[in-house]
This record gives C-alpha cells, structure tokens and sequence, in this order.
C-alpha cells in the first residue's frame, strides 16, 4: 500500500515536472516558430548583416578596426573615395574637385556648397580644418595615417593646440580665428569657406611628397566632424579620446547612427536631412548618392550563428573565413565569391620572419636559405586553406598595385628538401637528406622558439606543418605559441624585442590600400624579425617609391626592395588566404573595393539593395 | 531563542570573513595586475597606443605613484564606482559593467530556474527509482550533459535550433530595432513586465530560452546528482521508517520527511551555483552574442583590455563569495549542526 502510494507520488511529481518543462520550451518554441514564418522573409527595405566583433569606437580619430571604419563610412564622409573598384583614382565626395600642384606637395580641394550634418549644421572649410586637426592633437592609434604627412604645428612659429581648437566660432569665425585657419605655412589652409590646401611636409615624413596621399584622406582620419557637436560634448583634449564621441555619431554621411545595443548590434538609419537628396542625379557618383535600404542592421555574432542566421534566410550578409569556402558555397539561396586576391592581401598576407638579433646563428644566409627551400608551401596552402589561398613574394601583396612589376621574373620561394639540407650542411650544421644521409652529425642546429597566435588556427596547422618540415632536414623548433593579444604586443612591440622568438609567423593588414603602406611596415624594421635585414639603401628606395609619381621610377625602386629582400632569405613569403564575399542572392549593388570594410569589402552600404 | 543567537553570530561571523576575504582578493588582484609588468601603462593601453596614450593611462590609473599609493587609490575608487576610463572602449568601466551585469543576471537566473526545475525533479525521480532503468537512464543523462564541453553544447544548440528547426533566434538579447522598454532594473524582460510593454516581454523570453536553456543543461547534472543522493541518505533513514511504521501519510513523508531533508545539499549547492554560473557564461555569452559581462570579459581578453579584466575579475570573484556565503548561511538554517560545530546541543 505504502509503496503504491510511493509510486505514485512520484509519478505526480514527474508528471508536473515534465509538464513544465515541455509547457515552457514548446510554448516558446511555438511562439518563435509562428513568429519566425512571418519574418523569414526579408523586409525589403532592410538589411542585416552579421560580423565577428563589435566596433571599437564610433568616434572617426580613434577608431582603428575594420568594424569601426565600417560604420564610420556610413555616418562621416570625407572629401575623396576611391573610384568604384579602383584602388588608384577617386571621387569627390565633399570635394567636387581637387587639384595637385606640380611638386606634389600642395592639394588644394574644392568643397560643395549646401552640404550639412545630419543635424542641420551646414559644412565648409573650416570643419575640414577641425577635423583634420582634431584627429592630429587627439593623437590615437591611427593619426599617423595623416601624422605621416601633417602635424598640428610648422615647427618654427605656428602650433594649432586643444584650446585653440576649442576656442574658434566655426560658424561665425572672427578675424583671429581666421588667421589661424587661413595661415600659409601649416598643413591645413582654409583658403575660403569652400577651398581648402593640405600642404604636405610638416608630418614625420619630412619635406617630401607622398604619392599615397590621397588614400589616406578615405579613411575615417581624415573625415569630416561637425565642430558644434565636439565643442558641445567636451571639446578637443590633446592625447585623449572623447567618450561622447565614442558612442555617437554625428556626420554629413546617408546613414544616421540608429540603435546601438552595446555588444550586440548597430543600426543605420537611412538620414532624412542628406544633402545628397538635393544634388542632380547627373552629378551624383557612388559614393554620395542618396541611400536605397531605409535601415541597416549590423549584429555581432559568433561564427556558428552567422553561418545559421544566413541559412535561415534572417542575415543578407554575413562575414566567414576562406576555411568555411566549400560549407558556405551548399547554402540555397546564397551567393559565396572568392574575391580577387587583392581583397585577401588587404585583409592580411602573411610571411615567417627570421630574426638574427635573437638567434646569431640566423645571419648565415645558408642557414636561411635552409630553412626557406624546407617548407612546403604550396602543401601549407592546400591543407590548411583547401587550396584558396596563394604564394606571394613580397613586401607588397600580390593584386596590389605594382605587385606584378616588382617581382618580375622572382618566383615564390620553393620547396626542395635537398636543396634546404645542402644548404644546411653547408652552413657546418647537421643536416638530414631525403635519402637518410646525415652530414655534420655532431652539430646540430639549436632548438628555436617560434612564435604565432593560438587564437588563429591557420597559424596554428601553418606552424604544426613548418614545425615538421623543419625537423625533416634536421632543425628542430619549438612551438610557442601565444594569445593573439600577447603577440601583438611581441611582434610590433616597439624595439621589436624578439629575444625569445627568433622564428615565427607574422602578417600585414592594410591600414589604407597602398602598395607603400606594407613596403614601409615589412621592409622598414617596423615589425619584429623585420629590423634585422634593414638597411638603408630599401628605406631610400622606399621614400624614393612614395615620393614619386613617376611610374617607371616607383616600379624600379618597388623592384629593387622585392628582389633585395628576396635574395637575403630573411622572409619567408608564406601566403595570402583569398576573401570571401557572402550574400543572400537577392542582394545587389555592392561595390567592392579593398580599401572598403562593409563585411570587410566595400566602401558604402547606400547602393546596396536587392533585385 | 539560543539557537536564534548562535545563528546570528554565525551570520555575522561568515559576513566579516567573507568581507576580509573580498579584501584580500582585490589586494592579490590588484597587485598581480600592477606588477607583472614593468610598464603596466604601456601594457593597459594596448599593443599599437601611442605614447600620448600611454601617458594618459598612466595619469587615468596613477600608475607613476608609489604602488601603495594607486592601492589606496584603487580602493578609494572601487568603493565610490569609479573604475576609470576603459582604454579600448573609452567608456567609463563601472558604467560598462552595470550595463552588462543585469543582462547576465537575466540570463544567470533564467538558468537556474530551469536548473532547478530539471535537476531537482530529475534528482528525485532518479532516487524513487533507485537502480532502475528510468535511474539509469538520469544517471547517463546528467552524466553526459556534465560532461559536454561548454562551446560545443552552445555551438549544437545555434545549429540546431536555429539552423535547422528555426525554433529560436541564433544570438542577442532582443531583436535589433525593438524599442526597449525603460531601464528599470537593468533585466530586458523584467523591465518589460514592469512597463507593461508585452511584445518587448515576448521578444526578449524568445532570444533568452536557447542559452538559458544550454547553461542549464550544461549544469543541471550536479544539482541531480546531489539531489538524489540526498534523497537516498534521507530514504532509509531510521525516522523515516518510522514514520512509515507509524502509518504516516505517504505524501507527508515523501514533504516533510524525505524532500525537506533530502534537499538541504541540493539547496546549498544551487547557492553557489550562482556564482558559478555568472562566471561560466563567458562562452555561452560569446556563441550566443549575449551581451552579458561573461561577454564583456570575453572582448576585454582578446583586447588586452586590462584595465576591464580587473574589474570584471573582482565582480566574478566577489559573486562566488557572496553565493558561498548565501551557502553557507542556509546550510546553517536548514542544518543547525553546522553553525554549532558539527554537534547538536
């Protein structure tokens, strides 16, 4: 009786249980199912599109991440884009035309009139002046795209600081703000509320033209902000970010900032005050027409998320690395493209440095040319990237402008046990032959740390596959392997202190699309392992390349850096993974372009649209 | 009366330890965070800063003084909410972290309900059916949920449940472009219930029942486990036979005899689960794109964001001592040998 009762006790107990459980999850499951069958049809007016990480700043002089520029591109406009898919001409955007004087040294711009922030504030020259300098004296992470070229003061009697900035009526400008805007000899002069000159010379580049320059001004750096809305929420503070401008956005751009959920998602809400709206089709280009999508909706989200959302048809957009190439291509309904190279090289090419400041053993150019015959790269390539990536010899990256011309005849380092082992035991160091001979037996090569980020698993097989190929002929390494933020800090630690990494995997992302750009960062001694080969006979060529606009004169000197690197053995050019465009086939009107980070490759999301 | 005065002391006894041991743990955290480099202003501000960064970390924290000066200064700021800027997203940290936290406590909460429901009920079918089948089957069941890595149940529940049965939506806290209800309390759909806004409630029950549900999964199996080995202690004890030979109603034995004793662990055991949860939604949170503190905490280590990390180490740590502490309090209520030292007067 006592045990009946038992049973059945629990038996009620489970019941209600069970009841709860399956009430609360299949009444949520209803609702969503139900909710979801009226929604999976996209709103024709909107977009969203999914990403991997929040951007870092909505502010245009501190933000420094591909998410950030995204965002900034839509809001704040700046006086040139680069032409459609070129990555050589541009389009006016605030400017409707420019001129270059003969030295190189002096832009001069042409402003629109009637151009206004979304607020209603109307735009000139001056703002440009502000902005410009704002960026400068904020002085974060990326004001030397511009700090290369132009600083706050001349350096004999005239420096724009903070308080100046904040002391000028932009609107209403009195005579001595006026001297200051329009003063000759700084890199900024307002010549008239709608022409403005960047001279060139005052950055740390010194007294020379930079053939780059324009490119530099399409990025967020060099937009415009409206001077009322910094001034009314904290002004300029030299060295230091502005936390109301961190978190809002005010520009002349088609979108306005809409909805940001901190850490989840960001929307664009087409601007109902564009001036854009006002001018004749006929002068319009790409990079101001007006808006198409009234909102878009840019979520953070995980891969495995992404990758479903866009499934279900509730993501137009979505980003995803070249490792998920052939899962992505099975989605019905789903455009996937390998986009040119040059969209991979801009998103990062990547190379193993050699360092003989931290191992001296790495100066004997046979020991280096060892261990670059040793490594199969074009099995790198094929195991870890399915084969969608692609050799490169650098410093520039392959599709970058002059990247053909300078490599020449150069072919990507190639993979020749026999070779690498000859040249080891040549080198006096014991070296292993494919058909098991061993020379030098009793000396062998010293066991060397090699770095890369754990957080990366193509580094992680690349260096697994380096690890192994290595050892074949008789050089031994060990993986050191490290957080991406711990490595970050080792290889562009400045004085590039790699004692503990002699060896190891390092890249380059694009900063703005310029061949120069990676010529200076690789070939230069800024990264780690990259110091030890400088030299300055590549420095000159590299300020001769930027400084030119002499076609034959950039190719030779490009050239001469390529094949000087090249036959020192200090970089072994590993490879550049190629970039994916992902969208639903509805979608249309993209416009890519490597300098772009909407999904990390186009410029603007106001053509985008669907069929 | 006695018994009310010991439990008092206890109490307060358990406060002040737990107290010296907050202390004590922003002091160690404090000074790992501030020695380990040579240059902790040039570490806080990230490997690309500027020198002009650089120089404004160092100012922001005081990191050029004497180190018992920044500790009392990290104190003095602690106590009064003011946690400096952080350096990567140049938001205040404390106004960061109570945007994120309540979002973690919604999700932290709704965890444990269904942690309570699952893992108790489980517990005790388990134990009425001791070394049957349907025992078996829990056992094997709340084994291998235990045993499930954190990322890959979150990952198979996004794909199955949003790739494949569109049940749920695949991550976020609402749907973008919902007008949220007034912050309240900080919890959307508490906020939601609070301001009567219906469809934001609907909406934000919808985004939080999938990694409610995976966290709850994921930890449901030790509140079984321990469920049911209480409920088998208390089973066979003499009182209960007892009771039984004195013809006790069975529903009264199985409430007041079996279940009220047979949970104490139980009970214990979901309080400090609290703490564990928060601390363990950094992966859920981050497959999810919940945007909780675990989140937070996510993005400030893949951003060197030090300066983040050590407040949010402090809050997580400060949480899985106050839930020890809730613990312990009612394992004192519900077990009056403990706050007497093991014996019973």
């Amino acid at each position: 009786m006592s045990q009946g009762n038992s049973k059945k006790g629990t038996g009620k107990v489970a019941v209600i249980v069970i009841v709860i459980v399956i009430l609360i999850v299949a009444g949520s499951a209803a609702y969503a199912l139900s909710r979801r069958s009226t929604t999976t049809t996209p709103v024709k007016n909107s977009l969203l599109v999914e990403e991997g990480e929040f951007p870092d700043s909505l502010d245009p002089a501190v933000t420094y991440s591909t998410p950030g520029w995204e965002i900034m591109n839509q809001i704040y406009q700046g006086l040139v884009a680069p032409n459609g898919t070129s990555v050589t001409t541009f389009v006016g955007v605030l400017a409707y035309n420019w001129s270059i004087s003969s030295n190189g040294m002096n832009y001069t711009f042409y402003l629109r009139h009637n151009v206004t922030f979304s607020n209603g504030d109307p735009f000139n020259a001056y703002d440009v002046w502000f902005s410009v300098y704002r960026t400068i004296i904020m002085d974060q992470s990326p004001e030397w795209i511009l700090g290369q070229n132009l600083a706050a003061g001349n350096g004999i009697n005239f420096n724009i600081t903070a308080n100046i900035l904040n002391s000028i009526n932009y609107s209403s400008p009195n005579s001595t703000d006026l001297q200051y805007m329009e003063y000759r000899n700084q890199s900024v002069q307002v010549v008239n509320p709608y022409e403005v000159i960047f001279h060139l010379g005052y950055g740390y580049n010194g007294q020379v033209p930079y053939n780059a320059f324009m490119m530099t001004l399409t990025t967020p750096m060099a937009a415009a902000v409206d001077p009322a809305v910094v001034e009314e929420h904290g002004g300029v503070v030299a060295g230091s970010t502005n936390a109301w401008m961190d978190s809002h956005a005010v520009g002349t751009g088609f979108y306005e900032l809409g909805q940001v959920i901190q850490g989840q998602s960001i929307t664009l809400v087409k601007n109902p005050n564009y001036w854009g709206n006002n001018v004749p089709k006929d002068q319009l280009n790409y990079a101001i027409e007006p808006a198409i999508l009234n909102t878009v909706t840019i979520e953070y989200k995980s891969l495995a998320s992404r990758i479903a959302d866009l499934k279900s048809g509730t993501a137009q957009i979505i980003e995803a690395p070249i490792q998920d190439y052939n899962t992505l291509k099975t989605i019905p309904g789903v455009n996937v493209t390998l986009l040119p190279i040059i969209f991979g090289s801009s998103q990062g090419a990547y190379f193993m440095y050699m360092d003989p400041s931290a191992l001296p053993e790495l100066n004997n150019t046979s020991v280096r040319m060892a261990i670059t015959y040793a490594i199969d790269y074009q099995g790198i390539i094929k195991s870890v990237f399915d084969g969608y990536a692609v050799q490169w010899v650098g410093p520039i990256p392959p599709g970058f402008p002059y990247y053909n011309q300078s490599v020449g005849n150069l072919a990507p380092y190639s993979y020749n046990r026999t070779l690498a082992a000859k040249y080891l035991a040549q080198a006096g160091y014991r070296a292993i032959f494919p058909n098991g001979t061993v020379e030098n037996r009793n000396n062998p090569f010293p066991t060397v740390n090699f770095l890369y980020t754990s957080d990366s698993t193509s580094e992680t097989e690349t260096a697994q596959i380096i690890q192994s190929d290595l050892a074949a002929i008789g050089i031994n390494i060990t993986l050191t392997p490290l957080t991406f933020p711990s490595y970050e800090a080792v290889v562009f630690a400045p004085g590039n202190e790699s004692t503990q990494y002699p060896m190891g995997i390092n890249f380059y992302t694009e900063d703005y699309t310029a061949s120069i750009d990676y010529v200076d960062a690789i070939a230069n001694g800024y990264y780690i392992g990259t110091s030890a080969y400088y030299n300055s006979s590549i420095f000159d060529a590299s300020v001769n390349a930027s400084s030119t606009f002499n076609q034959s004169a950039i190719i030779q000197n490009f050239s001469y850096i390529t094949h000087t690197m090249y036959y020192q053995y200090a970089i072994d050019w590993l490879y550049t993974p190629y970039f994916l465009s992902i969208t639903a086939s509805d979608v249309t009107g993209i416009i890519p372009n490597p300098a772009g980070s909407g999904a990390g490759y186009f410029m603007f999301y106001n053509t985008v649209h669907y069929t | 009366m006695v018994g009310r005065r010991e439990l008092t002391v206890f109490i307060l006894k358990r406060i002040l330890f737990s107290f010296f041991v907050i202390i004590g743990t922003i002091i160690i955290i404090f000074l790992i965070s501030h020695t380990l480099s040579k240059d902790p202003a040039a570490l806080w501000a990230g490997p690309k800063a500027r020198p002009s960064t650089i120089a404004y970390v160092t100012k922001e924290y005081g990191l050029n003084k004497p180190l018992y000066i920044q500790l009392l200064n990290f104190f003095e700021g602690f106590f009064s909410g003011n946690f400096g800027t952080d350096p990567v997203t140049h938001q205040p940290v404390a106004s960061e972290i109570f945007y994120y936290f309540p979002n973690t406590i919604e999700l932290v909460i709704t965890a444990l309900i269904f942690i309570i429901i699952i893992g108790v009920g489980l517990g005790y079918i388990s134990a009425v059916h001791f070394n049957s089948k349907i025992d078996n089957a829990i056992r094997l069941l709340y084994t291998s949920a235990w045993a499930t890595p954190t990322f890959l149940a979150s990952i198979l529940a996004v794909l199955v449940f949003t790739s494949y049965i569109h049940a749920f939506p695949s991550g976020g806290m609402y749907t973008p472009g919902l007008t949220p209800p007034q912050r309240i309390t900080g919890i959307f759909v508490l906020d939601s219930l609070l301001t009567g806004n219906f469809g934001d409630f609907v909406n934000g029950l919808d985004h939080l029942i999938l990694p409610s549900i995976t966290l709850a999964f994921l930890n449901f199996g030790i509140v079984t486990r321990i469920s049911r080995s209480g409920i088998l202690n208390v089973k066979w004890m003499p009182y209960v036979k007892n009771a039984k030979a004195k013809g006790v109603n069975e529903r009264s034995i199985n409430r007041n005899h079996i279940l009220r004793n047979g949970l104490i662990e139980s009970n214990t055991v979901i309080a400090v689960m609290f703490g564990w949860l928060v601390t363990g939604t950094v992966v859920v949170e981050e497959i999810f794109s919940w945007p909780g503190i675990g989140r937070f905490a996510y993005n400030a280590i893949t951003s060197d964001d030090y300066p983040a990390l050590i407040y949010v180490v402090i809050i997580f740590t400060i949480l899985v001592i106050i839930a020890n502490l809730i613990a312990d309090i009612m394992y004192a209520i519900l077990d009056p040998r403990i706050r007497l030292g093991g014996t019973v007067k």
